[in-house]
């Protein structure tokens, strides 16, 4: 008698019920709106003609190639994400697409991403969005996350990596101004996502990920969320009088990294009960704003700047 | 041809036939997506399409 029935396996291939929704969580659409936006940014800041069309397909290509980054990540990560609140519903630890559909989609996306990109825009932004790929899904996701607290800090490299490319896609070279929006992302994603972490540390502890509350414990994780975001709030103004963008600009950085810093001291000095966790979670939730209005203020200069002839 | 004969392996659920009918149109759609993007290119780029600077 045998232990196992073969024969039940054999006839019992398993046939997936995931449908198209399934398949866009895998991307990450909240990474990836973020991802097109700041995109969106480098590529209207660069210099010179860029036909809308090869705007669009950059744009689409840097997207498609962040939600491959998203499906590879998830498909690597679904053995810690079953065992975090945040992160269970995602479909994998779900039970709706398996690891290897996760691979297979994602392999596919990067495929497709990084060659629609250098065939038809220019092989250099092409290859810098491979890099990204590479960077997100082999340095952070395999080889960082799970190894060291500073994950988020070399990792961050790679979501700052879309404004770069844009600007690439459109020039076919680099400047300083898609490096100071490197900077400015680089520089967020530590207090942002601490701030995070700080609220989800159990969540962390649980799944077994090292990130900076986990290790260093809260009090550490604040003192470096400060110093991170004087150094982002430092970086974010430079630009103004360094002569890159204009005083619009540099005004609202300064008003917008003042509340940031605001912030950060307040989750710095409340360290216990209900009040740290609001000033964490309040520091989180702005954090987004921070970054989503600084790159704003550099969409509407340059939309301002090309409607002026227009409207004078 | 012998309509009432039983199906041979695998009969899909209507849940299974539903979501692998999705999953197809998107594809389809996907691919709808490259083929006009190709050709909106070429378009744009007219001969210099074959030029591609490193």
């Amino acid at each position: 008698m045998s232990v196992v029935d073969h024969s039940a396996i054999e006839l019992s291939p398993r046939i997936s019920e995931a449908g198209v929704a399934d398949y866009i969580a895998l991307l990450k659409p909240r990474v990836m709106s973020l991802v097109i936006f700041t995109a969106l940014v480098g590529l209207v800041l660069a210099p010179g003609h860029f036909h809308p069309v090869l705007a669009f397909t950059s744009i689409l290509c840097i997207a498609v190639g962040a939600g491959a980054s998203g499906a590879l990540n998830m498909w690597y990560e679904s053995d810690i994400d079953a065992l975090m609140s945040r992160t269970a519903n995602r479909p994998i630890p779900r039970g709706r697409i398996t690891r290897p559909e996760a691979l297979t989609f994602g392999m596919t996306l990067a495929f497709f991403s990084v060659m629609t990109l250098g065939i038809l825009v220019n092989w250099f932004a092409g290859a810098l969005l491979a890099f990204t790929i590479f960077f997100y899904v082999v340095i952070y996701t395999i080889a960082l996350k799970r190894w060291t607290a500073q994950n988020i800090v070399i990792g961050g490299a790679a979501g700052a990596l879309p404004p770069v490319v844009a600007w690439a896609a459109a020039t076919g070279s680099l400047s300083v101004e898609p490096l100071l929006l490197f900077l400015i992302i680089f520089f967020w994603t530590p207090p942002h996502f601490w701030a995070l972490a700080l609220f989800r540390s159990d969540d962390y502890a649980r799944a077994g990920v090292p990130m900076l509350p986990v290790v260093a414990g809260p009090d550490a994780t604040r003192l470096q969320i400060l110093l991170y975001t004087i150094v982002l709030v430092a970086v974010a103004f430079a630009p103004w009088p360094l002569g890159y963008f204009d005083a619009v600009y540099g005004v609202t950085s300064l008003l917008l990294g003042a509340a940031m810093l605001a912030l950060a001291v307040n989750v710095y000095c409340r360290r216990e009960g209900t009040e740290a966790r609001r000033a964490t979670r309040k520091l989180f939730a702005f954090s987004i704003l921070y970054l989503f209005a600084l790159f704003a203020t550099l969409l509407l200069e340059v939309v301002a700047r090309a409607l002026a002839p227009l409207i004078w | 041809m012998d309509d009432k004969r039983e199906p041979d392996g695998i009969v899909l659920t209507e849940a299974q036939k539903k979501s692998r009918r999705e999953r197809s149109i998107a594809i389809a759609l996907a691919l709808g997506v490259l083929v006009v993007l190709f050709f909106a290119v070429t378009l744009v780029k007219g001969p210099a399409v074959l030029v591609r600077p490193m």
